[in-house]
């Protein structure tokens, strides 16, 4: 590294907020993937920015210099998609995390991309609104990463994903220059003026500009929900019931899928949940007003009696909250499968359509046993969503060449059930390798985005097949 | 007994980041390192050696408060401190701390601490300095401030030493004011109070309203007097052999008074005594002794709220805030009963404090090693005192307690706004109430006579 680039860097943001010491570099080598478990890819220097204007300046100069800038929000991808790989600069963005507005006669807040998404409901529910789109990690991810990759979670089915919720960004482009997408000066719910260049940076991953202010529509909270837990002897009857949910006129704000591993785990977790450790477990949530919830669940509990007798549900807050606990504990109770079990994020996000869901679920489990590994799956069944959680040890190298394997296969499965491997978590370093045979000649398309956006290829290069 | 071995929760880590806005130090500055993930990495790296120790992994870990804060947070309960510690170690194994603070130090952990009757020589001769006019003269001639201005911020933040006097050992037993037993053969639940080391030469009248706050609640109370120090700073000075030793005589002494909870008023005290069975994970001969030691332990008001009563109290009028203590939220888990208790006074406006769940910046002696840090923290927490409006910060700790009092000098609030431990609050104003009951009852009766 050029030393005339920490100097300039020190010049713009101060010495506090440059940072080169070894542990810092250490510490931003990786994200929440395995892959980065395996391999840490260190920075050489990392800054911390406050303002536009910082940003725009520090893109300037990174193309003046020829380093590679990679923007990084909370790190909780599970993609590799914040990590250097090709050395440069780390941007962490997490400290803009100012709420600048809601605007709440006009249905929208504007916000900085560090805002972490709990804070912002927080401070929604004040106004009786709330932001939709409710990953996993939404306690500590930023809504800059939730935009950079097109996130989702349970609620999707109903809500769908962040997309809907951008109504525009001001963007630094990979050449420092400044845009504001979706009207400079716009204030509108809907706009259909001109390329929809908010949408072009949504899921782009960091590759075509650094979002340093977010213009989000949000929505009125519901006041309550209710939840309809049920289980199945076997999977296809799971398929079957949601399938005719659908068809009945039904759309649950979230429907949930826990395997008879995941079923397992929780009740080894907490055993008074003592939930029956069948082929699949459902866990279905209704919201709206009192009454609407009430009806909802009358409904759902009807239809899903046509498939099994093991049917529970309520409206009542805190017996929900008793519904509600085998989902929440599900992600760190599998690791409980196994003495000293580490659960390996990969594989973990593919997406099937709903009709091959029971199919795929079973060749998961085939894949995991033909290589020994013990594994569990939850997931988003209203929209075909797997999370797959092989639950491994650490420590043994074997199991660990037996993990990259299987989520190999797993990729490959999707791929082949007229799926895709990654629904909500994004491709980053991980799923590049998927890029051409999921995308075709429109990765080519793809391509000429990035070289005309960014000729220097400034923006973290080395991700999701882009040219390097 | 945790159900992770340290090493085995440091491989636990998948680095989610559920514990990034849980973390105070990662608050202030935003630096990935000044976080749980990266700190757990560092750890492990300099214990598996494939970093060197030098100045500035130590330095790195150093910053750690060790609040646990991060541990609540986790989903897997990866024990972040427990491997901070380790890597500690580690780094003081390979280069012992040397020079006037190593052996101070080890002078205060091995000579001091665990000797009450030293600790109360310590306590006639800090009397003696602040009655003799020493005191002011430190003051007023500045001296602290050439060595530290939070060491000279905390000299002033010091409460009143009560004379040699007032400070003779505790009554073993104090009766429950349960009248309702009185006469009964049914007896009240007894509880012993664990009185600490400093706490007990610092905070003496905290101690005495402890034992008159369990009274009023239903208990009998104990105060066994052989008693020592819970061995928390030993623990987390890489003191461990006196830490067992510490541990061991409290077990036995606590077995002899037959009790039922064995009550404490510090939160650092408590979240200690509670680890007792961590402590002696591999000593299949303590073992048992210290489960059953560790499932008596609960906080005063933790007890209070589920085995006691919440005595009546009345306030005068005043808003107040409470700032709980980390070890107590976060190690002992007792999170609501402070705030119910504080709830229930009549008379004052009890307001949630915004951010409450970060550390004060206290964690024990980190506000003089880590200065700076601990000054930002420390403000932030001030800011969010003044957001509340309120005049009365309670605390459940005796650091936190001098933190907080510190805060207010620091952000000028003399004055307006005090801080107080949530016992020495709550018995005055048991006893203002119990006044205003008397005055009532005799006005009763002067009514009726008439």
């Amino acid at each position: 590294m050029d030393g005339r680039v920490i100097l300039r860097l020190e010049q713009l943001f101060g010495k506090e907020r440059v940072l080169t010491n070894q542990t810092d570099l250490m510490t931003y080598s990786y994200d929440a993937s395995f892959a980065t478990q395996l391999e840490p890819k260190e920075p050489e220097i990392v800054v911390i920015p406050q303002s536009t204007e910082e940003i725009s300046a520090c893109v300037k100069l990174a193309n003046e210099y020829q380093v590679p800038l990679y923007p990084r929000g909370a790190g909780t991808a599970q993609t590799g998609g914040p990590v250097p790989v090709m050395g440069g600069i780390v941007m962490d963005l997490s400290r803009m995390n100012r709420i600048l507005e809601i605007d709440h006669k006009n249905m929208q807040a504007i916000i900085e991309p560090g805002v972490v998404q709990a804070n912002l409901n927080n401070a929604l529910k004040e106004y009786g609104l709330f932001f939709p789109p409710d990953p996993g990690s939404a306690k500590m991810c930023t809504i800059g990463g939730m935009v950079a990759n097109n996130s989702s979670g349970l609620r999707a089915v109903k809500y769908g994903n962040t997309r809907f919720y951008v109504l525009g960004l001001e963007v630094v482009l990979p050449t420092g220059d400044v845009i504001v997408t979706g009207g400079s000066k716009s204030k509108a719910l809907k706009s259909v003026s001109g390329y929809d260049l908010a949408h072009l940076m949504v899921g782009s991953e960091g590759t075509l500009g650094i979002i340093t202010k977010l213009r989000l529509k949000v929505l009125p909270l519901p006041s309550r929900r209710g939840i309809v837990l049920c289980s199945f002897s076997k999977l296809e009857q799971a398929g079957e019931a949601v399938n005719e949910l659908f068809r009945s006129g039904i759309l649950p704000s979230a429907l949930e899928i826990m395997d008879q591993q995941c079923t397992k785990a929780a009740n080894l977790m907490r055993p008074q949940l003592a939930l029956p450790e069948n082929e699949a477990l459902l866990v279905i949530e209704a919201d709206g007003s009192k009454e609407e919830v009430a009806s909802q669940v009358k409904r759902i509990t009807e239809v899903i009696s046509k498939f099994t007798d093991y049917v529970k549900f309520s409206d009542e807050p805190e017996e929900c909250q008793q519904l509600w606990q085998a989902r929440q504990i599900v992600g760190a109770a599998t690791g409980r499968l196994k003495p000293g079990g580490f659960r390996v994020y990969g594989g973990e996000d593919i997406c099937v359509p709903l009709s091959r869901l029971p199919e795929t679920l079973r060749k998961i489990h085939e894949i995991a046993r033909s290589y020994n590994i013990v594994c569990a799956i939850y997931g988003h069944i209203g929209d075909g969503n797997l999370h797959t959680s092989p639950v491994i040890n650490r420590r043994d190298k074997e199991e660990i060449e037996n993990a990259k394997k299987m989520i190999e296969d797993i990729h490959r499965l999707a791929i082949e059930m007229e799926g895709t491997t990654t629904a909500e978590h994004g491709v980053g370093i991980v799923r590049a390798q998927y890029m051409e045979i999921e995308h075709g000649t429109a990765l080519e398309v793809m391509k000429a985005i990035k070289r005309t956006l960014d000729p220097n290829n400034i923006l973290n290069p080395g991700k999701m097949a882009l040219p390097v | 007994m945790k159900q992770l071995t340290t090493v085995e929760s440091m491989y636990s880590c998948v680095r989610c980041g559920a514990c990034r806005e849980a973390c105070p130090t990662l608050s202030i500055t935003g630096r990935e390192a000044d976080g749980p993930r990266g700190r757990v990495l560092m750890a492990r790296n300099l214990i598996e050696g494939v970093i060197p120790v030098n100045d500035e992994i130590k330095e790195q870990l150093d910053r750690c408060l060790l609040c646990s804060a991060c541990v609540d947070a986790c989903p897997v309960d990866v024990a972040v401190p427990d491997i901070v510690m380790m890597a500690k170690e580690k780094i003081s194994e390979v280069r012992p701390q040397e020079g006037v603070t190593g052996i101070v130090g080890k002078w205060v952990f091995r000579k001091l601490l665990p000797f009450p009757k030293r600790l109360q020589k310590l306590g006639h001769l800090l009397w003696i300095y602040q009655k003799s006019g020493l005191q002011m003269v430190v003051r007023k001639l500045r001296v602290l401030k050439l060595l530290s201005e939070s060491l000279q911020q905390m000299e002033r933040a010091m409460p009143e030493i009560l004379p040699p006097s007032r400070r003779n050992p505790h009554p073993l037993f104090t009766p429950s004011d349960r009248k309702d037993l009185k006469g009964s053969s049914h007896s009240a639940p007894r509880a012993a109070l664990f009185q600490g080391c400093i706490m007990d030469m610092m905070f003496r009248s905290t101690n005495e309203n402890t034992i008159r706050f369990l009274a009023q609640s239903g208990f009998d109370v104990v105060t066994p007097g052989q008693q020592v120090c819970c061995g928390a700073l030993h623990t987390h000075n890489g003191e461990k052999d006196t830490a067992l030793e510490l541990a061991k005589r409290n077990i036995e002494v606590f077995e002899q008074a037959n009790v039922d909870y064995i009550v404490s008023n510090a939160g650092g005290c408590g979240a200690m005594l509670r680890e007792y069975e961590e402590l002696f994970r591999d000593d299949p001969e303590w073992l048992p002794r210290a489960r059953q030691f560790c499932q008596k332990v609960k906080d005063v008001s933790e007890v209070a709220v589920q085995k006691g009563t919440i005595p009546q109290a009345a306030g005068q009028g005043e808003r107040i805030t409470y700032q709980p203590s980390c070890h107590l939220q976060y190690v002992m888990g007792v999170k609501d009963a402070p705030k119910k208790i504080l709830r229930s006074v009549a008379d004052a406006q009890y307001v949630e404090l915004p951010e409450a769940g970060y550390c004060c910046g206290s964690a024990g002696i980190y506000n003089l090693l880590q200065e700076q840090m601990a000054n930002d923290i420390l403000d932030k927490k001030m800011g969010n005192v003044a957001k509340t409006r309120a005049n009365v910060i309670v605390t459940a700790n005796p650091g936190c307690l001098l933190q907080m009092k510190m805060g207010i000098e620091r952000a000028g609030m003399q004055g307006s706004v005090e801080a107080v431990h949530i016992v020495d609050y709550i018995v005055e104003a048991m006893e203002r109430n119990k006044q205003s009951q008397t005055a009532e009852d005799q006005e009763e009766l002067q009514k009726q006579s008439v």
